[in-house]
C-alpha cells in the first residue's frame, strides 16, 4: 500500500512539474512566438469567455447523446444478431470494416450534402460508435462461460434462454467496455460535424467563429472543454461499468471484425458469400442515397460514381486529377502508417521501462486525441512547418493513441514465468524485452497495426486539408469550390475503399504470421 | 436547436416591439420561404437580420426562415436538394457551375457590387499588388482557389510563381511571418489583426481585374417560375433591411449581441468594423443588391479571362425591376 502510494505519488508530482513547464513556456511566449498559450492564460480565457458556453456545450450534448444512442442500438443490435448468426457477421464484414475505416473528414461534407439540421452531427457521432460497440457485443456474447451454456441445455432451455441468462450477463462487461470507448467517439463526431454544418450552436459552431480572431488561449480553452466532456462521458461508463460488475479486469480495446468459422465450405457457395459481402456496403450506400431523396446531381450513387470517373464528359480530368491526388497522398500515408505505429511501439515499450515518465505522459495524449486538430494548426505550422513533417506528425497524434493501449496490453500480459527465465540468467530489462517480450506481444502487435493503418489516411488528409494543400484533403476541399459533386463522392469512396484495403491487406498478413509461428489472433 | 427555433424564440422575447406582437397574426397567412446563407452569422448579412427583426419579410408576406451557412456547407447544394428557395453565393462556382455542368441556376441579385475578397498581409511586409505576390507564400481556402488563379491569370502572372498554402481560417501564421499574405474578407480581418497589435494591409482581387461581385443571391429556375412573386418580396424586403442598415452602420451590431451575434465568438467592436467597410462595396446607383448591365459584363468579362465562359442570361435582372 505505502509503496502504491508513494509511486502515486510520484506520477502527480511528475505531472505538476510537466504542467508547470507547460506554463513558464506559454506565459513567456516561447514556442512559436505564443501560438502555445500558458496553462493560466487559457484557464483564465475560459472564465471570461464562459457566459457563451452553455448552449454550445448543451448542442453538443445533445448531437452527441443522441447519436450515441443510436449508434448503439444499432451496434448492440447487429452485434446480437451477428453473435447468433456467424454467416450474417460473414456477409457484413465488409460493411462493418467500412463503418471503422472510413475517414470522417471525407464523409462529413457528404453528410452535409444529404442530411439537415442536426442529423449530419447525430450521423457522424453514430458512425464513431457503432464499430465499437458491435464489436464489443459479438465478442462478448460469444466468449460465455461454455458450462453455464450447457447447464441449461441439459435442462432443455431454448437458444433464447442461453442468450438471455448467460451470454448477456456474460457480455455486460465487455459492452459497458465498449460503451466507454465509444462515448467519446460520440462527442468528437458531433464537434466535427459542427465545425462544417453551418449551424449557430455547438462547440464545433463555436471554434469556427473563434478561429478568425488569431487569439491561441480562446481555440485551447474549446479544445479543454471537449477534452473534459470526452473524458467525463469516458468517466461516467467506467464507474457504471464498475458500479454493476464490481471489479471486472480491464478489457482490451477491441479492434477484430470478430471472424466467423466457416459453415459453409462449398467452394461456389464461399464465392457467393464473399462476393455479397463486398457487395453489401454499396447497397447500403446506395439505400441511404435513395432515402434521403436528394436529388441526383449532388447525390451519386455507387454507378454515378463509375459513371462520373470513367464515362462522364469530364472522366478524363477527373481520373487525372484524382490519380495525381492519390500519387501525393500514398507514399506519405504508408510513412504515416510506419510512424504512428513506430510511435505506438517505442511508447508501449517504454512505459515498460519508465513507466513513471509514460504516466504523466498520458494526460498530454489524451488531450491530443480530443483537441480538435483544426484548433491545433497554427501552432504546429508555426513549429513543423508545411510539409513532410508536419504531415507525420498530425498522422501520429491520429494514429498512435489505441495502438498504444492495445499494445501496452499485449506486453502486460506477457507471462511473468516466461520473463523470469532471462532474467534469472542475468539478462537485461532490454534483452528480456528483445528474447519475450516483444516475440510473445506480436498478436497484439498485429491488432495494433490494424488499428493504425486505416487512420493514417485520415491524418494524411487532415494534415493536407488544414496545411499542406496537396493530395487528397486537398483534391476534396478545391472540389466544393467547383461544385464538382462527383469528385467529392469519388474521393469519399476511394478514401473509404483504401481504408479497406489497407486493413484487409494487414488481417491476410496477420493470420499467415500468426498461424506459422502458432499463435493466435488477439481479440 | 433548429434556426427556425432560434429566431421564434428571439421574435417570442422581443414582443415589446411593435413589430413583434403584430407578427403573429401575420404568421398564419405568410408564405414559408428559406434562404441559405454563405456563411456563420456576422455582419455580412446584417440586412436581413434587420428584415427579420423589423418584420420586413413578413410585411411581405414572407414567414422567413434563414439559414447560417459554414466551411462544409455548399449554399447551390441547399437548394438543389429543396431545403432552401433562395442562396448566396460566390458568382465564379455558381456561373462555372451552370457553363460546365449545365445545373438550373439563375442570378437574381448580387450583395456585393465589388467582392470583398482581398489579399491581405502586414504592413512590415506588405503585398500592394498582384505582383508583389511572386515568389511568397500566399494562404487560400481551398474553396477559392479558383477565384486566386482568375485574378494572378489577370496580372499576367503564372500561378506556380506563387506559393500557395490552405487557410485554415486562422490569421496567427500570417501575424506570426509564416505565411506572406492570406486571402480572405477585407472587411473583416485588417481588424482582427489590429487586434493582435498589428497592422494590416489590403487590396481587393476586384481591383486587379477580377471584377465579379459577390453573395450573388441565386435560385433554381423551378423555383423563378413558381416563386417569383415572393422571390420579388424578398429582394424588396433585403434592399429595405441594407437601406436601414448603412443610414447608421454604427447602430445595428450591438443590438444583436444576445440574438443573432450571441455565441458566434466574435466581438460586437469587428461587427462594426464589418459593417462600415462592406458598405462602399455594396452600394450601387441602382440600390442594394442591384445588378446594372456595365456590373453584369464586368462579371462576365472576368470569367471569360480564366475560361469560365458566363453569358447574359445566366443573369435574371427583370425581378429587381419589379422592385
Amino acid at each position: 500500500m505505502a509503496v502504491e502510494n508513494s509511486g502515486r505519488w510520484r506520477g502527480l508530482r511528475t505531472a505538476a512539474v510537466l504542467l508547470a513547464i507547460w506554463e513558464i513556456v506559454g506565459r513567456l511566449d516561447l514556442v512559436a512566438g505564443g501560438a502555445l498559450p500558458g496553462i493560466s492564460e487559457i484557464l483564465i480565457r475560459l472564465w471570461v469567455d464562459w457566459g457563451d458556453y452553455p448552449r454550445h456545450i448543451w448542442a453538443t450534448l445533445y448531437a452527441s447523446t443522441i447519436g450515441f444512442v443510436i449508434g448503439n442500438a444499432l451496434g448492440i443490435g447487429a452485434g446480437v444478431i451477428f453473435a447468433l448468426s456467424p454467416t450474417t457477421l460473414r456477409l457484413f464484414r465488409g460493411v462493418n470494416i467500412a463503418a471503422f475505416a472510413l475517414p470522417p473528414i471525407a464523409i462529413a461534407p457528404i453528410l452535409v450534402l444529404t442530411l439537415s439540421g442536426m442529423a449530419p452531427r447525430i450521423a457522424l457521432a453514430a458512425l464513431g460508435v457503432y464499430f465499437v460497440t458491435m464489436t464489443a457485443t459479438v465478442i462478448g456474447l460469444s466468449q460465455a462461460d461454455s458450462r453455464a451454456t450447457d447447464v441449461i441445455r441439459a435442462y432443455g432451455g431454448t437458444r433464447w434462454d442461453i442468450l438471455r441468462r448467460v451470454q448477456f450477463r456474460g457480455a455486460l462487461p465487455s459492452i459497458l467496455a465498449g460503451l466507454r470507448v465509444a462515448a467519446p467517439n460520440a462527442v468528437l463526431g458531433a464537434i466535427l460535424a459542427e465545425f462544417g454544418g453551418g449551424g449557430r450552436w455547438g462547440l464545433g459552431a463555436y471554434l469556427l467563429g473563434s478561429l478568425g480572431r488569431g487569439e491561441p488561449d480562446r481555440l485551447w480553452g474549446i479544445g479543454l472543454v471537449a477534452t473534459v466532456i470526452a473524458g467525463l462521458s469516458y468517466a461516467v461508463f467506467a464507474l457504471l461499468a464498475n458500479r454493476t460488475i464490481g471489479a471486472t479486469r480491464a478489457v482490451t480495446l477491441n479492434t477484430a471484425v470478430p471472424d466467423a468459422t466457416p459453415l459453409v465450405t462449398h467452394p461456389a457457395k464461399q464465392i457467393a458469400l464473399t462476393l455479397v459481402t463486398i457487395a453489401l456496403p454499396f447497397l447500403v450506400w446506395w439505400t441511404f442515397i435513395k432515402v434521403t431523396g436528394v436529388p441526383d446531381l449532388i447525390s451519386k450513387t455507387p454507378l454515378g460514381v463509375v459513371d462520373y470517373i470513367f464515362f462522364g464528359p469530364t472522366a478524363e480530368s477527373a481520373q487525372k486529377r484524382l490519380l495525381a491526388a492519390l500519387a501525393e497522398t500514398l507514399p506519405i500515408t504508408f510513412l504515416g502508417m510506419a510512424a504512428g505505429l513506430g510511435f505506438a511501439f517505442l511508447l508501449a515499450i517504454s512505459s515498460r521501462l519508465f513507466p513513471r515518465a509514460i504516466e504523466a505522459f498520458m494526460p498530454v495524449a489524451l488531450v491530443t486525441q480530443t483537441m480538435p486538430l483544426v484548433a491545433l494548426t497554427p501552432l504546429l505550422v508555426l513549429i513543423l512547418g508545411r510539409g513532410t513533417t508536419l504531415t507525420l506528425w498530425v498522422t501520429i497524434s491520429v494514429t498512435f493513441f489505441p495502438a498504444f493501449v492495445t499494445l501496452a496490453q499485449g506486453l502486460a500480459l506477457v507471462p511473468r514465468s516466461a520473463e523470469d527465465l532471462p532474467r534469472a540468467y542475468g539478462a537485461g530489462r532490454w534483452t528480456e524485452m528483445r528474447m519475450v517480450t516483444i516475440p510473445a506481444s506480436l498478436p497484439y502487435l498485429f491488432a495494433a497495426t490494424r488499428l493504425t493503418v486505416p487512420r493514417a489516411l485520415l491524418g494524411v488528409m487532415i494534415a493536407e486539408w488544414l496545411a499542406t494543400g496537396k493530395g487528397l484533403g486537398n483534391l476534396l476541399n478545391q472540389s466544393r469550390g467547383f461544385l464538382d459533386y462527383g469528385m467529392i463522392w469519388t474521393v469519399a469512396a476511394v478514401s473509404v475503399l483504401l481504408s479497406v484495403l489497407f486493413y484487409q491487406a494487414v488481417v491476410i498478413v496477420e493470420r499467415r504470421v500468426l498461424r506459422r509461428l502458432g499463435m493466435a489472433t488477439a481479440e | 436547436m433548429t434556426l427556425r427555433l432560434n429566431r421564434r424564440r428571439f421574435l417570442g422575447t422581443a414582443a415589446a416591439s411593435a413589430a413583434a406582437t403584430s407578427l403573429p397574426l401575420r404568421a398564419s397567412a405568410a408564405t414559408p420561404f428559406t434562404m441559405q446563407a454563405a456563411w456563420i452569422n456576422d455582419a455580412e448579412f446584417a440586412g436581413y437580420f434587420i428584415g427579420i427583426d423589423k418584420g420586413y419579410y413578413a410585411g411581405e408576406g414572407l414567414d422567413l426562415t434563414y439559414l447560417s451557412g459554414g466551411p462544409d456547407v455548399i449554399p447551390e447544394s441547399t437548394i438543389i436538394a429543396g431545403r432552401a428557395d433562395l442562396a448566396l453565393t460566390t458568382p465564379d462556382t455558381t456561373i462555372k457551375a451552370i457553363a460546365e455542368q449545365g445545373a438550373p441556376f439563375k442570378i437574381i441579385g448580387a450583395q456585393y457590387q465589388k467582392n470583398p475578397i482581398g489579399i491581405v498581409s502586414l504592413v512590415s511586409n506588405p503585398i500592394n499588388e498582384p505582383k508583389d505576390l511572386i515568389g511568397r507564400t500566399l494562404a487560400v481556402p481551398p474553396v477559392n482557389v479558383i477565384s486566386v488563379n482568375a485574378m494572378l491569370a489577370l496580372n499576367g502572372i503564372d500561378p506556380s510563381q506563387v506559393n500557395i498554402v490552405p487557410y485554415a481560417y486562422d490569421p496567427t501564421p500570417l501575424i506570426q511571418g509564416e505565411i506572406d499574405a492570406s486571402l480572405d474578407f477585407t472587411t473583416n480581418v485588417p481588424y482582427t489583426i489590429s487586434q493582435q497589435g498589428v497592422e494590416a494591409t489590403s487590396f481587393l482581387l476586384y481591383d486587379f481585374g477580377f471584377t465579379i461581385y459577390n453573395d450573388t443571391v441565386v435560385v433554381t429556375e423551378e423555383t423563378l417560375a413558381t416563386k417569383r412573386a415572393e422571390l420579388v418580396s424578398w429582394l424588396r424586403a433585403s434592399r429595405k433591411g441594407w437601406d436601414e442598415n448603412f443610414k447608421d452602420p454604427n447602430l445595428w451590431p450591438p443590438k444583436w449581441a444576445d440574438t443573432w451575434f450571441a455565441g458566434t465568438g466574435r466581438t460586437i467592436e469587428n461587427e462594426i468594423f464589418f459593417n462600415n467597410a462592406q458598405q462602399p462595396l455594396m452600394e450601387s446607383p441602382a440600390g442594394y443588391m442591384a445588378m446594372t448591365e456595365e456590373g453584369i459584363e464586368a462579371n462576365l468579362r472576368a470569367l471569360s479571362e480564366v475560361g469560365i465562359n458566363g453569358t447574359r442570361d445566366m443573369f435574371d435582372t427583370s425581378l429587381l425591376e419589379e422592385i
